[in-house]
């Protein structure tokens, strides 16, 4: 079930109706069973591969706790990891893994015997799966008390707002949270749903208007000139933000009108001033994660230089494998690796800000114009159908010899430019001027409700109801 | 204490969304009246195309239509009235729908349908893009069946006045803004005037044919509700017996679909087409007199005005040497 879907709209207010009508100590069977509900419209019999990564959990978490032999602590907690990565080997990496080996075993002319497995991707597989992860290793290092409620340890995994594209939640955050007691709180339910509008006009407006023109373009890359790439390449950049940031405020707003408080998981990604400021803005559950759970295990920044550069690269490296199995993301990780390591060796050589505020300003700008390049150019091979195309679209950079490409008439390529504009003067408002125009929180009632109820006919009028689907779904 | 928040906030709900349906109704009005007022651009045309077109040749398609045939050149070399309903960005089922209503209010005596072999492939836009109907919906029911394949709900949604101008703010703006920038013409016909360069045209020849290579063992699909909708535009000019040519317009690179890997579909337009009694299949897509004639070419797809002018002509030329007219 799409968020940006009628169905959903049905679905979200007969839950919340329903979780604050019945008492307390049923809320979590209406959370639970709407979740599996909300994880069944997909396809309905994964809901058995979720139930088993859940059970393994819930008693590897239990049996971690009450284990006094820290080899037996090891031993389970390896367990529940590999049962989690297995089926994340299975139903995502196996065929890409198989069809590598095809590959090699053609290259000496002999048959892979190994068959494919004609199977869909379960949606949104590397987010619960990652999330369950984090539950017993908090466990494990003692950051968090098993759960001995199954129902609530379910609910955990399964909670139906962040289910399939996250914020990817640790256990010391929402644990405790689906034991809280929640009244109906008005505040919390009118700014959850200022979230979720907000959310709905970056997909509807934004994200899927711009995926029109970014579609045309990189599903024909042979089609064409430099331009358009430059063009398709920025709009894919706001695109992507937008789709996923959208999603995740609509995940966080609708989870706030229940009275739950789900982590930040973007904060204005393109005013990053280096490749490090732009991965703390970026997805921020998923790169803390893999900070927690890799980085600092690896031995982070606390060993020899060569080696920090390593564990650098390979956590950028295993984002991008997390993302897909295809060598498009493989790419993409091991640019932003590269850029990462590239920015840690020369940053000590950088250029100290300037005193004179125009002059840092000039410069803050500067940054944020290299930044945001070298973001597209990686963005080019996340978003091109194989590495093929991404080199395909790359040579033909250098072709200028025709205006460029602007779609089925210059209306939509105009409607995309006035939503990005929406964008950016909203964002800028929020990281320069975090105190004024706040016109959804206004105390004047009328600019309130009126800048509520523009944004609701801004929806209208540009979005687009094509029911796309949010990108970060398929991973 | 619980409740007492409860019932502040239905009830401020209720009242947003009397404030909401009453803005909705207000903005609704003026856009259904600023949309209706427009004397130029593609909207104007659409309206007088499924309103009150009732011209003798009656010319249907996507944006190649709308730019390659010369209304004025026709009619004068015919000697009936002429009117093109082609349109920007739209494939078929548009097509198919303009026609049925059209052909609800009037007969013509020649149908023109410009197709080309991707409308018949698999790609779900040319649905989406039937959002341009929505305006008519309430005077012409008969298009709520082509706008409901952009989403079962899509009627429903018609409840809100100002969601069928959705995606319309840039044309109507421009055109109530700057009204003698655009182009006023009564035949529907629209002409390119850019001028392709010949090393643009020997650079896309060259990135064609690299595609070619790529994906040359690509599996060809042709999509049935497409072929349905085809089918459907030509049961409708059998049963009301009207001449119709279907016509692939002039291509700038030879043979196309052959690099485009849209052969099959090619193949199966002039199958379809032949197979009807009224309909003459004609295949310009080879006609040396236009292929790798970059100057003849606005871009990669749409002829120039001076292109379009000397192919309405030969294409009137055709029409009376075969009396295709009798």
């Amino acid at each position: 079930m799409l968020f940006n879907s009628i169905d959903f709209a049905l679905f979200y207010i007969l839950v919340t109706v329903l979780y604050f009508a019945f008492p307390y100590k049923f809320r979590w069977v209406i959370l639970l069973a709407a979740s599996c509900y909300f994880y069944m419209a997909f396809v309905p019999i994964y809901i058995l591969i979720l139930g088993f990564t859940i059970v393994i959990d819930y008693f590897a978490g239990i049996y971690i706790e009450r284990a006094q032999d820290p080899r037996r602590r090891k031993l389970l907690l390896m367990a529940s990891l590999f049962a989690n990565i297995g089926i994340l080997a299975v139903f995502k990496y196996f065929n890409f893994i198989n069809l590598n080996i095809d590959y090699l075993f053609t290259k000496f002319n002999y048959h892979n015997p190994i068959p494919y497995l004609s199977i869909l991707l379960p949606i949104g597989l590397s987010f619960h799966t990652f999330q369950a992860m984090s539950y017993t290793i908090e466990v494990y290092r003692g950051n968090q008390k098993a759960e001995k409620h199954f129902g609530i340890y379910s609910l955990y995994v399964m909670f139906y707002p962040q289910l399939v594209a996250g914020p990817i939640e640790r256990p010391q955050n929402i644990l405790y949270q689906m034991h809280t007691k929640y009244p109906f709180n008005y505040n919390l339910m009118v700014s959850g749903l200022k979230m979720m509008l907000w959310g709905f006009f970056k997909k509807l407006v934004i994200a899927d208007r711009l995926s029109i023109y970014v579609s045309s373009v990189y599903n024909n890359p042979d089609l064409h000139n430099g331009s358009t790439i430059v063009i398709a390449s920025l709009f894919f950049a706001v695109q992507i933000y937008c789709d996923f940031s959208g999603y995740t405020d609509i995940a966080i707003g609708c989870a706030k009108t229940m009275g739950f408080d789900l982590m930040k998981n973007f904060n204005r990604p393109y005013f990053a001033t280096n490749i490090q400021d732009f991965w703390r803005r970026w997805h921020i559950s998923l790169s803390t994660w893999f900070r927690d759970y890799l980085y600092i295990p690896l031995g982070g920044s606390k060993v020899s230089t060569g080696r920090r550069y390593l564990n650098l690269f390979i956590i950028f490296l295993v984002s991008g494998i997390w993302h897909g199995a295809n060598y498009t993301y493989i790419v993409w990780g091991a640019l932003h690796g590269f850029y990462s390591v590239v920015y840690v060796i020369i940053k000590p050589y950088l250029r100290k800000t300037p005193e004179n505020e125009f002059y840092a300003t000039l410069m803050r700008m500067g940054n944020i114009a290299l930044t945001i390049t070298f973001v597209t150019f990686a963005w080019i091979f996340f978003r091109a159908n194989s590495v093929a195309d991404a080199f395909t679209l790359i040579s033909n950079l250098k072709s200028f010899g025709a205006a460029p490409f602007f779609g089925d008439g210059i209306s939509n390529f105009a409607h995309s430019l006035l939503a990005i504009a929406i964008l950016f003067a909203v964002e800028y408002k929020m990281e320069y001027m975090p105190q004024k125009f706040n016109f959804y929180t206004s105390h004047n009632i009328v600019v309130r409700w009126g800048s509520v109820a523009v944004t609701v006919f801004l929806i209208l009028i540009l979005g687009v109801f094509n029911g796309g689907q949010f990108i970060y779904f398929q991973f | 204490m619980t409740q007492r928040l409860v019932i502040k906030f239905l009830l401020r709900l209720a009242a947003f969304c009397v404030l909401l349906i009453v803005m909705d109704r207000i903005l609704g009005f003026a856009f259904k009246t600023v949309y209706f007022k427009q004397r130029v651009g593609q909207f104007s045309q659409t309206t007088y195309a499924i309103d009150s077109a009732r011209q003798d040749v009656m010319i249907f398609g996507s944006s190649r239509a709308v730019r390659h045939y010369s209304s004025p050149i026709i009619a004068k070399g015919l000697g009936l009235s002429c009117y093109n309903s082609g349109r920007d960005g739209q494939m078929i089922p548009y097509a198919a729908a303009v026609q049925e209503v059209d052909f609800n209010r009037h007969k013509p005596k020649l149908a023109i349908l410009d197709i080309n072999p991707w409308e018949l492939a698999i790609n779900e836009s040319k649905y989406e893009k039937l959002t341009i109907l929505l305006p008519y919906c309430d005077k012409h029911p008969e298009l709520i069946k082509y706008i409901s394949e952009i989403s079962p709900f899509e009627q429903y949604k018609l409840f809100s006045k100002v969601y069928p101008y959705n995606s319309s703010i840039f044309i109507l703006a421009t055109n109530a803004l700057f009204p003698g920038k655009v182009k006023k013409d009564s035949s529907g016909y629209l002409p390119l005037y850019g001028v392709m360069t010949p090393a643009y045209l020997a650079e896309y020849k060259e990135r064609m044919q690299a595609r070619y290579l790529r994906i040359k063992v690509k599996k060809e699909v042709a999509e049935d509700k497409g072929i349905a909708y085809f089918k459907r535009f030509l049961d409708n000019t059998a049963k009301n017996n009207i001449k119709t040519i279907v016509i692939i317009s002039p291509t700038l690179l030879k043979e196309p679909f052959a690099l485009d890997n849209q052969t099959l579909e090619r193949n199966l337009v002039a199958t379809i087409a032949k197979s009807y009694p009224n309909v003459t299949f004609l295949d310009y897509s080879a006609d040396t007199r236009f292929n790798y004639h970059a100057e003849k070419f606005s871009d990669e797809f749409h002829l120039n005005n001076k292109g379009s002018a000397e192919f309405s002509t030969a294409f009137v030329d055709y029409i009376k040497a075969n009396n295709l007219l009798k």
